[in-house]
């Protein structure tokens, strides 16, 4: 039910999405005129990704939220291909066991779209977890077998257990005195966790010098790691009004969604880097460096997903 | 009407489709029209000539034929038939199975009347993702036709989307490569081959 009061908060929300993007947009746009480069372009890129997120939000917001859950779904796929493409540690006998972790994409969404909340919890990490070795098992070819068990399950936790966190913030039952609902929750999450990475990218190339794990990600460096925080844990603090919460946890959140998402980005660094994909400066081309997008995000949303879990829904 | 059919196979439902499967399309510059040409590819599955059958300008999609086994796709009257409507082929019996010129002769026919053609030149899928010898057929054909350029395509990953010998479909991200029209610039059979191979693995390293 649309109340006057609540198209309005939706008005709000996108007026502030629209705000910042343009913002973003003419930002990058003008240091990319100033000092070139491959890490402003992969800013620019990045604005691209959420011009695109933002689009589907808001159609999702006017018309069915059931977009939003295909959406993330095809943003699950996608990142699920791109990962058993680059990875060498599945075999090309594991394809049609691949395709069972296909399938486990709608399967999953649908759990979520429905708000089944303890089959959503257990399908990918318990069922699938299970599912997965045993069709190798069936298929019989034991040389590197023990890989193939390990990896597609840990791709499907990556790109599809994680992400589906997002969706499943907009199932989430009301909270009462709190109209704006899981969109604002996914926003703030989504917004803070993408704002994390630039903040982070900026201090780093304003003030950077100590690198913190040299071997993985050069360019990340304490300084951009502390101004990112502060950075994040503000904005976390000035964004509360799309989220039940108090200033106290608003702090908590940002420090939360800075650390989790630092933590995906290193993570997705180290197995591009494992798969030969980092040393060549730029990502080959056809891989269409989905996980460079999502790579924060993916430890990021069931991180904050639990944190308001824990705090408002249980009793 | 058969037009109409292969503009909304390949103009409409396989960019999708080769979308959602991972397959990407790259072309430095877009295929010449109304022009004859020929397309050589290395070739790992079906879906190659799926994928570059959609790149064909509209105007073009009738007079563009992937050159097909007539043993394989001809096995039948029906497969026949279906794959004359659906891919467009011109079938074609290799040498080894009781072919003969004639086949040379047949593709050539179709160069004069100004249709371009999809040919490759491994012959066959063969294992995924591994290059095998090119066959004799395009440079015989490239030397017969000086004036007619070849499009050297080079395709990554498709064997592991649907491989030869396999019915399912996984998604994989794969690529397809698409060069410029060149004319080749040797005289002997052999000597265009191993041109026209180079000019396709060249396009492997660019980026």
């Amino acid at each position: 039910m649309l109340s006057v009061n609540s198209l309005n908060e939706i008005q709000q929300m996108i007026l502030v999405i629209i705000g910042v993007l343009v913002f973003a947009s003419t930002l990058f746009w003008i240091m990319r005129k100033i000092k070139p480069g491959p890490q402003v372009d992969e800013l620019v890129l990045r604005t691209k990704s959420w011009w695109i997120m933002a689009g589907i939000f808001i159609t999702a917001a006017l018309v069915h939220p059931g977009i939003s859950f295909v959406a993330f779904g095809f943003l699950s796929f996608a990142a699920l291909r791109e990962l058993s493409s680059i990875s060498k540690n599945a075999r090309i006998e594991d394809r049609s066991v691949i395709f069972w972790a296909y399938l486990a994409i709608p399967v999953q969404y649908y759990i979520a779209y429905m708000g089944w909340f303890a089959p959503f919890l257990i399908f990918i990490p318990v069922f699938m977890f299970t599912w997965i070795p045993f069709l190798l098992v069936l298929k019989g070819h034991t040389q590197d077998i023990a890989r193939s068990m390990s990896v597609i399950p840990t791709h499907l936790m990556l790109t599809v257990f994680s992400i589906s966190h997002l969706a499943y913030l907009l199932s989430l039952p009301e909270l009462p005195g709190f109209e704006v609902g899981g969109r604002g929750l996914l926003l703030y999450v989504v917004f803070l966790t993408e704002m994390n990475d630039v903040f982070q990218f900026t201090w780093g190339k304003l003030l950077g010098r100590r690198k913190i794990i040299e071997k993985i990600s050069p360019n990340k460096t304490w300084e951009g790691f502390i101004g990112g925080l502060l950075s994040t844990v503000a904005a976390a603090y000035f964004l509360r009004f799309l989220t039940p919460f108090s200033a106290e946890i608003a702090l908590l959140a940002g420090l939360l969604i800075a650390c989790s998402g630092f933590v995906g980005d290193i993570i997705v660094s180290a197995i591009k880097r494992d798969f030969g994909l980092k040393d060549t400066g730029t990502a080959i081309k056809g891989h269409g460096g989905i996980l460079d997008r999502i790579d924060s995000l993916a430890i990021s949303s069931p991180f904050f997903f639990y944190f308001v879990y824990l705090l408002y829904y249980v009793r | 009407m058969k037009h109409l059919l292969l503009i909304l196979i390949y103009k409409l439902l396989m960019p999708l489709f080769l979308k959602i499967i991972g397959v990407k399309v790259s072309s430095k510059k877009p295929l010449p029209t109304l022009t004859p040409y020929i397309i050589v590819a290395n070739h790992n599955s079906h879906l190659d000539t799926m994928a570059l059958l959609s790149q064909i300008p509209t105007k073009d999609l009738l007079r563009t034929h992937p050159v097909a086994a007539a043993t394989y796709f001809g096995r039948n009257n029906w497969l026949s038939i279906l794959s004359n409507i659906f891919v467009n082929t011109l079938l074609i019996k290799r040498r080894e199975e009781g072919g003969t010129s004639d086949a040379l002769e047949l593709i050539s026919q179709y160069l004069e009347k100004r249709h371009s053609l999809i040919i490759f030149p491994e012959g066959s899928r063969g294992e995924p993702e591994k290059m095998q010898a090119f066959r004799k057929g395009i440079g015989v054909l490239l030397q017969k036709h000086p004036h007619i350029p070849y499009v050297p395509v080079y395709i990554q990953g498709t064997g592991k989307i649907l491989p030869k010998g396999e019915r399912l479909l996984v998604p994989y991200d794969a690529e397809v490569r698409i060069g410029e029209a060149i004319h080749a610039q040797s005289k002997e059979i052999d000597a265009i081959l191993i041109e026209v191979q180079d000019a396709i693995l060249a396009l492997k390293d660019y980026k």
